[in-house]
């Protein structure tokens, strides 16, 4: 028997595919940008600058927490038929 | 399929149960789940930073300290002597003549190498990437010094150097 889910990824064969590109891509903007900011508070850290070490530990705890949440969405690889 | 003489045994008892395909194969969840674990981990390290400067605050330098005998510079001149705090830190004094003493961290704030004062360019020179400072002010004059050097305040008294932290 075909459920919704089976028929969905016969129609449309490249969904996972977008999917899993889509969220890799995001995936990898995030930590760009975190070592972006962790470099940028290393750096001010040693001039006691403490607000934008502060504004960067939060911005990076929220898009630590945007990749976790992102987790959620990753497809679930397609089962093939392997057992008759 | 072709007769596969293991196909028989079950696979716990193959002498080669995993085949090296999947295990070094990274599928793509797997690198994303990498890339959000990583990400955690960034985010934990720029949290560790501002714990640190919350938990381990710098101390300024309390007091002061007697370097050398005035004589011991002439004009022109510097001297490097080092001081135990928390950390210790190497300066560098200079008699710039005419009185004028000045005394500055002697690592430079680019990458930590050892800033020396040239007399003849009348200038704190850092040999590493060629970073000039002030070396009335300690501010950057030309390089990829990123901030001034820290200095100290000299005071002389009875023809003996003293540093203090600087009043600000
Ligand atoms: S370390 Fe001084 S200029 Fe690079």
């Amino acid at each position: 028997m075909s459920d919704f889910r089976q028929s969905q990824n016969e129609a449309h064969p490249n969904k996972t595919n977008t999917l899993m590109t889509g969220i890799i891509f995001l995936l990898i903007l995030f930590v760009t940008i975190q070592i972006w900011f962790l470099f940028g508070a290393l750096n001010n850290a040693l001039q006691e600058n403490l607000n934008f070490a502060i504004t960067t530990a939060l911005g990076s705890l929220v898009f630590a927490f945007a990749s976790f949440w992102l987790l959620k969405y990753l497809p679930e690889p397609i089962k093939r038929k392997m057992k008759k | 399929m072709s007769k596969d003489p293991n196909s028989e045994i079950p696979k716990c008892k193959q002498d080669f149960p995993i085949e090296q395909k999947e295990a070094t194969h990274v599928s793509r969840r797997e690198f994303a789940k990498f890339l959000t674990l990583l990400s955690g981990a960034l985010a934990v390290g720029n949290t560790a930073i501002v714990v640190k400067s919350l938990a381990f605050p710098e101390k300024p330098l309390e007091g002061e300290h007697a370097i050398c005998m005035e004589s011991e510079v002439g004009d022109g001149d510097s001297f490097m002597f080092e001081i135990e705090g928390s950390k210790t830190i190497p300066y560098l004094l200079i008699n710039l003549g005419n009185g004028e003493w000045r005394a500055f961290e002697q690592k430079c704030t680019h990458l930590s190498c050892a800033v020396k004062y040239r007399h003849d360019l009348g200038q704190i020179e850092c040999p590493c990437h060629k970073g000039y400072f002030n070396p009335r002010t300690g501010d950057v004059i030309q390089g990829p010094p990123p901030r001034p050097l820290p200095q100290l305040e000299v005071v002389i008294r009875e023809g003996q150097v003293f540093v203090k932290a600087q009043q600000t």
